[in-house]
């Protein structure tokens, strides 16, 4: 049986469709134009030319960073989605009754700006920071960490940090309509343990799960404010980095910027289907 | 610190780092291709404070003048008065990189823009090429640019053919910052000694490619740092490695490398600038500048322009002149945390402002190091000599190594 929106849905897509189309969509295209055209001094000169494409993707260094991007990106939507998910099983099983408190005291922290945070984070991970100072007041060390601040796993510790409440909201949303007789009746049935979790829980929030694991992977795959601002000397430099100069810099490339922008779009689509098939996979087993 | 002086000097030393060394500007034809010249330039059109056209033909003054340029450089507090006697309003709009001034004029700016302020490398990239930018300037009409010191009247980006198309604001250099508390004697004599595992958990550099490469360049003696061939970046990144353990951090910004140093994660940053001193006391920590005694280190300059069909050029001519005069320009210098200008306005200035930057530079007749020096590369490649595209490029393989 086919089933058909109700009358009038369409009409009532209308105004947000434009509003896509237009801020998004059509940037998008012009993006995807200029992808095609030629950088002469100052100026972009209209074309049809792959060498964009052909030249981001056979630089060591671009196709290095991009790697790199897609690793640090991988792994921390693999960190993010399972707190979250167990972060979401908890309030609603557990803790139901102080379900909204938990989730506002999570999400409180997206009141601020996104730079705020990550300089906050800096206070907390830096030499003379809260970590170091609480840890040398204790007495646990005797020299302040210098590893916490301006390497990789400050760089991880903080994209984690950042992008946890907003992986906490799909699955917590999709977790809050799993009804708690389902995981009664599992549990009468013998599936306990993460056999609940794979076989009953995790299918029934699938599209929460799919959703949080896509927000923590493309947003930690675009930014470039973290590495920069946290990632020191020892290798912060991401995908953004990279295209952010083609278009802020003494030699911006439009044209180059534009492809490489593709490309990982490209990318980051195979990934993020590659991985909630998987996923779908899984709980099927 | 005045409430409006720290709030200028902070959104200058957050600006993007590179405001002072770009000469690149994007076209963003893109948009005018797809969807028509007509709907873009409707879409650009803001409402800039046009004088209308027969009550004041542009040789009035009074009415709107429209700025474009670096925060702080539209002197709010210095030209209060000047700007109330005078009926002028000034219309801010800021810039992060010298090339959005470039890229909002020729994407619907032109007619709209009146005064603009960017880095002299800027300024000398778009004469160099050709571009419809600037105009030339009157300098009948600005009689206080006499007072201009000698490297300011004969500059590549100031005079080009005998005409002149900027007017120097204010100058200064690129110094290391660091704790004396910790380093009681500075920098060491040479950037590539920055290597000596001294260092070592110590070192902030900007992230900029044009400032370390050119620093580092001279350390290893090339007589033009902006001009070397792709063997000599070559050498130039393996001296930058060796000194790569001893780095930190990379500042994002002026602003950035202060709060990495007052936050004690490093206490020697490259590529620095004096106004991050008074940002740092506000902190509470007492920083210092200097540089490399035999290294040295390149200088800027930011001047004004009036753009190309300019709606209000006598408010940009009067503005400019005023902000030539003694006391203006004095003040402007010490409120940025800079070299004045002109001569008059030295004159007006603390003894220990005085002494804050060389103006014997700027008082040669040959020009100068200001006239003669060049921080960034050419933009294409010219023979041997490597292009900007290329520094930036081993900027990027010098953070990965």
């Amino acid at each position: 049986m086919t089933v058909r929106p109700p009358a009038g849905a369409w009409r009532q897509l209308a105004p947000a469709t434009a509003f896509y189309l237009v801020f998004f969509g059509i940037p998008l295209l012009i993006l995807l134009v200029l992808s095609f055209w030629r950088q002469e001094g100052f100026t972009q000169v209209p074309d049809a030319t792959l060498g964009n494409y052909a030249g981001g993707l056979t630089n060591k260094l671009y196709v290095t960073v991009l790697l790199r991007t897609i690793l640090v990106a991988l792994v921390t939507a693999l960190i993010v989605v399972p707190i979250a998910y167990v972060m979401a099983y908890l309030m609603r099983f557990r803790f139901e009754r102080r379900a909204n408190l938990l989730l506002g005291l999570v999400l409180i922290s997206l009141f601020s700006g996104y730079l705020v945070r990550i300089y906050a984070w800096r206070t907390i991970l830096g030499t003379e920071g809260l970590l170091n100072t609480a840890l040398l007041q204790l007495g646990l060390i005797a020299e302040p960490i210098t590893a916490l601040i301006f390497s990789p796993w400050a760089v991880m510790i903080t994209l984690v940090g950042l992008l946890l409440p907003l992986a906490l909201l799909p699955i917590s949303s999709s977790m809050s309509n799993v009804s708690r007789d389902h995981v009664e009746a599992a549990r009468d049935l013998g599936s306990n343990g993460l056999r609940l979790h794979r076989t009953v829980l995790l299918p029934m929030v699938l599209p929460g799960v799919g959703t949080a694991f896509a927000i923590a992977f493309v947003l930690a795959a675009g930014d470039f404010v973290v590495p920069t601002m946290l990632g020191g000397a020892s290798g912060g430099t991401m995908i953004g980095n990279l295209i952010t100069n083609f278009f802020r810099s003494s030699s911006a490339d439009w044209p180059l910027g534009a492809a490489l922008s593709f490309v990982v779009l490209a990318l980051l689509v195979i990934v993020y289907l590659v991985t909630t098939r998987l996923l779908r996979w899984v709980s099927r087993r | 610190m005045d409430p409006r002086v720290r709030s200028l000097l902070m959104a200058r030393l957050n600006a993007d780092v590179s405001r002072r060394r770009f000469i690149q500007g994007a076209a963003g034809m893109a948009a005018v291709t797809v969807l028509g010249t007509g709907a873009v330039s409707a879409a650009g059109r803001k409402p800039a404070g046009r004088t209308p056209r027969g009550a004041q033909a542009g040789d009035e003054i009074g009415g709107p003048l429209n700025f474009l340029g670096y925060e702080g450089e539209e002197a709010p507090n210095v030209s209060k008065a000047f700007l109330e006697q005078n009926g002028i309003v000034m219309q801010p709009k800021y810039i992060g990189a010298a090339d959005d001034a470039l890229t909002q004029f020729q994407t619907g700016g032109r007619g709209q823009m009146d005064l603009m302020a960017s880095n002299k490398d800027f300024q000398r990239g778009v004469l160099d090429a050709g571009i419809e930018f600037m105009a030339p300037l009157d300098m009948a009409r600005i009689p206080n640019a006499a007072g201009l010191w000698p490297a300011f009247k004969v500059a590549p980006w100031v005079v080009r053919d005998g005409v002149q198309y900027t007017v120097p604001l204010i100058w200064g250099d690129e110094p290391c910052i660091y704790d004396p508390a910790k380093w009681p004697d500075g920098p060491p004599a040479r950037y590539t000694d920055f290597a000596d595992p001294k260092w070592a958990g110590s070192l902030v550099w900007l992230d900029d490619p044009y400032t370390n490469i050119w620093l580092y360049g001279r350390s290893l003696g090339y007589a033009d740092p902006s001009r070397i061939t792709q063997a000599q970046l070559d050498a130039v990144v393996e001296a930058m490695l060796a000194s790569k353990p001893n780095i930190v951090a990379y500042g994002a910004s002026l602003g950035d490398m202060v709060d990495i140093m007052v936050r004690g994660d490093a206490s020697m940053g490259i590529g620095g600038w004096a106004g991050q001193l008074a940002i740092a006391r506000e902190k509470g920590k007492e920083f210092a500048v200097a540089s490399p005694a035999v290294d040295g280190t390149f200088y800027w300059s930011d001047a004004y322009a009036m753009a190309l069909d300019a709606p209000n050029p006598a408010n940009v001519y009067a503005f400019i002149d005023f902000m030539m005069g003694a006391e203006p320009n004095a003040q402007i210098a010490a409120e940025l945390g800079s070299g004045c200008t002109t001569a008059p306005a030295w004159d007006l200035l603390d003894p220990d402002v005085q002494e804050l930057f060389p103006y014997d530079t700027v008082r040669a007749e040959d020009g100068g190091v200001l006239y003669s020096q060049q921080v960034l590369p050419p933009q294409q490649p010219d023979g041997d000599i490597v292009n900007t595209g290329a520094w930036t490029d081993a900027w990027q393989v010098f953070k990965l190594s």
